[in-house]
């Protein structure tokens, strides 16, 4: 959006709550229990917010965070707020039973349905699930450009650069607005919420809308998905220290790898 | 009645949290080979870095008034802060404070002393023990004379935090001696500010921490009236103040360590096995670690409820003395165990947790000793200034 010669950016960042990357997963009667855990903006969602920030400080305009879940999302949104974000709105799933990246995107859908925006920023994956399925799904059902990975984005006018990470390769990419992006590590370094952020971000506005006042059906959300076991990776085994001469131990580690491993 | 931390200090201490860990633990073992070496444990340049890192947070002067460019967010906060950063031995301070007594000073004092200290381009220090006085004032011997406008000062101050680096002291000395014994010595002696380039001498005393306080020397050190801070023989309040402001954050720093330390031994308590099971199997080392989580709560409560206290503008002086009682000894405890339960390797230099028992013993002596403590919470409570229950 222009404003004279200044372009007036509308940005949203969708932003998930995790687990704190330092947590120990514990599984109890097949879920993955949250008792006692410690929560933190999903850290890929993190270089979203900043990103907005920046380019919000740049460009002019607003960033406004959005997150789907429950009630103690707000902890993280305030947090969001406290970094530098204008506004903050929580859509309450709790009512939801069956959820996955599906009902996720879709809500997220119905909610920008009837908002201007320029720019949805989010993180390349959740560090809990790891789908990297919500943005994507998101900029499908919105009919916009969808960029993952991104590791640096330059806006002008409506014209827009992105470097993304394709897989340990570099792409650069030129689009358009309205994008959706999500944030690969690289593309910044977050903020600490500020101290005088902190205080500010209780008078902020943080607005809590149920998912079904956005005039969306349960049905039409449900899970496409079914969870049918959840376990922990196999403990790490001791490694094997190869013994004899330097020929030998070649002709055990090519059996190792080809037999034990299974990698060749 | 709400006992739990608002969500704008939830906020802070979570915050601070990931500062530690994402700034300060990573130095722990630089910290450790420096001091080994006989450096400083930390550069000047490193600590101001660090500090500028923080002020881009707006962590910056977090007790200092709003007026002189501070936050001004009060005690509760302040221990949240002291806490979370005693969660670290790298000896961090954020920047953008100064000594509390220092605002009582006139306008072209706080021009001079104040602002600087604030800025952190000038180091302070404050001067009251001697080596026949502690918290004992009446035995203070350092004089100062007035000779025109100017007083000559002649005496030694020791243990003085922050003697070898500051650039100014602010000194007690008595003023007149009469009035100095005939009060007790609560009257008659008065706090000057001297700057080093007045004469006083400092030097480094080795202790069996890394904190290495000064002994200071002045000799016909003579500081111009103007430098007199609050009023002349009025200076027994000033420096009661000044310690008194200084003596609960000693909890807050045991409490820190404390939970600090826990986590480690608890970490080591899973890992570590003897005969086939790990020790955290065996009855010794579980109690050692719930007495030890029981403590370090009951502290950290006694902290809070000492700044709270002061942050609803009461005299904490009680809540204060109990706050740096209880908490310097549970720390001294908590340290003991959890290089127990680390056996060899807790005793080895491998891992901090020596460093840790050296600094922890200081806690129960200095900003008055575990002595002084008691002293002050039964003479409350004996001539009835505080009421049990």
């Amino acid at each position: 959006m222009l404003e004279g010669e200044r372009i007036l950016m509308i940005i949203y960042v969708i932003l998930k709550r995790t687990f704190d990357t330092e947590e120990k997963i514990v599984i109890q009667n097949g879920k993955i229990s949250d008792d006692g855990a410690e929560f933190i903006i999903n850290p890929y969602d993190e270089f979203a917010v900043e990103e907005a920030i920046l380019l919000r400080d740049k460009h002019g305009g607003e960033v406004t965070v959005v997150s789907v879940g429950d009630e103690d999302n707000e902890k993280e949104l305030r947090t969001a707020l406290a970094m530098g974000a204008d506004n903050a709105i929580l859509i309450n799933n709790e009512e939801v039973e069956e959820k996955d990246q599906h009902t996720t995107a879709s809500i997220l859908a119905a909610f920008f349905e009837d908002k201007a925006y320029d720019l949805i920023l989010g993180g390349n994956v959740s560090n809990d699930n790891s789908t990297g399925q919500v943005g994507p799904r998101l900029a499908e059902q919105l009919n916009i450009p969808c960029v993952t990975t991104i590791t640096d984005i330059e806006i002008e006018g409506d014209m827009v650069t992105v470097v993304r990470d394709a897989e340990g390769d570099t792409e650069i990419l030129k689009t358009s607005i309205p994008l959706l992006a999500t944030a690969q590590q690289g593309l910044n370094e977050p903020r600490y919420p500020s101290l005088p952020g902190i205080m500010k971000a209780k008078r902020k506005p943080l607005e809590e809308i149920d998912y079904d006042e956005l005039g969306i059906d349960e049905d039409d959300i449900e899970s496409l998905t079914e969870t049918v076991t959840v376990f922990l990776p196999p403990e790490k085994q001791a490694g094997k220290i190869l013994q004899g001469e330097a020929a030998d131990q070649v002709k055990e580690l090519v059996t190792c790898l080809h037999k034990e491993t299974k990698v060749i | 009645m709400h006992l739990r931390l608002t969500d704008e200090q939830q906020m802070v201490q979570k915050t601070i949290r990931k500062f530690v860990e994402k700034e300060l633990m990573p130095l722990e073992n630089d910290v450790l080979r420096n001091e080994r070496e006989g450096k400083p444990s930390l550069s000047a340049e490193k600590m101001h870095e660090l500090q500028m890192k923080a002020k881009e947070a707006g962590f910056w002067g977090i007790n200092t008034p709003e007026e002189y460019g501070g936050a001004d967010l009060g005690q509760m906060m302040l221990a949240i802060v002291q806490i979370e950063v005693a969660k670290t031995f790298v000896p961090f301070q954020f920047g953008g404070s100064a000594d509390n007594i220092l605002y009582y000073g006139n306008e072209k004092q706080k021009e001079k002393y104040l602002m600087p200290t604030i800025n952190g381009d000038k180091k302070s220090c404050f001067a009251m023990t001697e080596p026949g006085a502690g918290s004992d004032t009446r035995n203070i011997r350092m004089t100062a004379v007035k000779d025109g406008d100017e007083w000559v000062l002649n005496g030694e101050k020791t243990f003085i935090t922050g003697g070898n680096e500051a650039d100014f002291v602010m000194v007690i000395a008595i003023t007149d001696k009469e009035l100095h014994q005939s009060s007790g010595g609560r009257k008659g002696v008065t706090c000057f500010i001297a700057d080093r380039s007045m004469g006083w001498k400092s030097e480094y005393i080795d202790t069996m921490g890394e904190w290495g306080p000064a002994s200071l020397i002045f000799e016909n050190v003579r500081v111009p009236d103007e430098n007199v801070l609050g009023e002349v023989d009025g200076g027994y309040d000033l420096g009661l103040e000044w310690i008194g402001f200084a003596r609960w954050v000693v909890g807050a720093r045991a409490v820190g360590s404390a939970e600090r330390l826990l986590k480690m031994a608890i970490d080591y308590a899973n890992e570590r096995e003897t005969f086939g099971k790990p020790i955290g199997t065996r009855q010794a080392i579980q109690w050692q670690i719930a007495d030890s989580a029981v403590e370090i709560e009951a502290a950290k409560w006694l902290v809070l409820n000492a700044a709270f206290t002061l942050d609803q503008g009461e005299d904490n002086r009680h809540a204060a003395s109990m706050a740096k009682l209880y908490g310097s000894n549970m720390g001294n405890r908590v340290v003991d165990r959890v290089l127990q339960i680390h056996g060899g390797m807790g005793y080895t230099r491998e891992l901090p947790i020596e460093r840790w028992y050296r600094e922890a013993r200081l806690w129960r002596i200095y900003d008055g000793t575990d002595e002084i403590q008691r002293l002050i919470i039964s003479r409350n409570l004996l001539k009835g200034h505080v009421k049990v229950g």
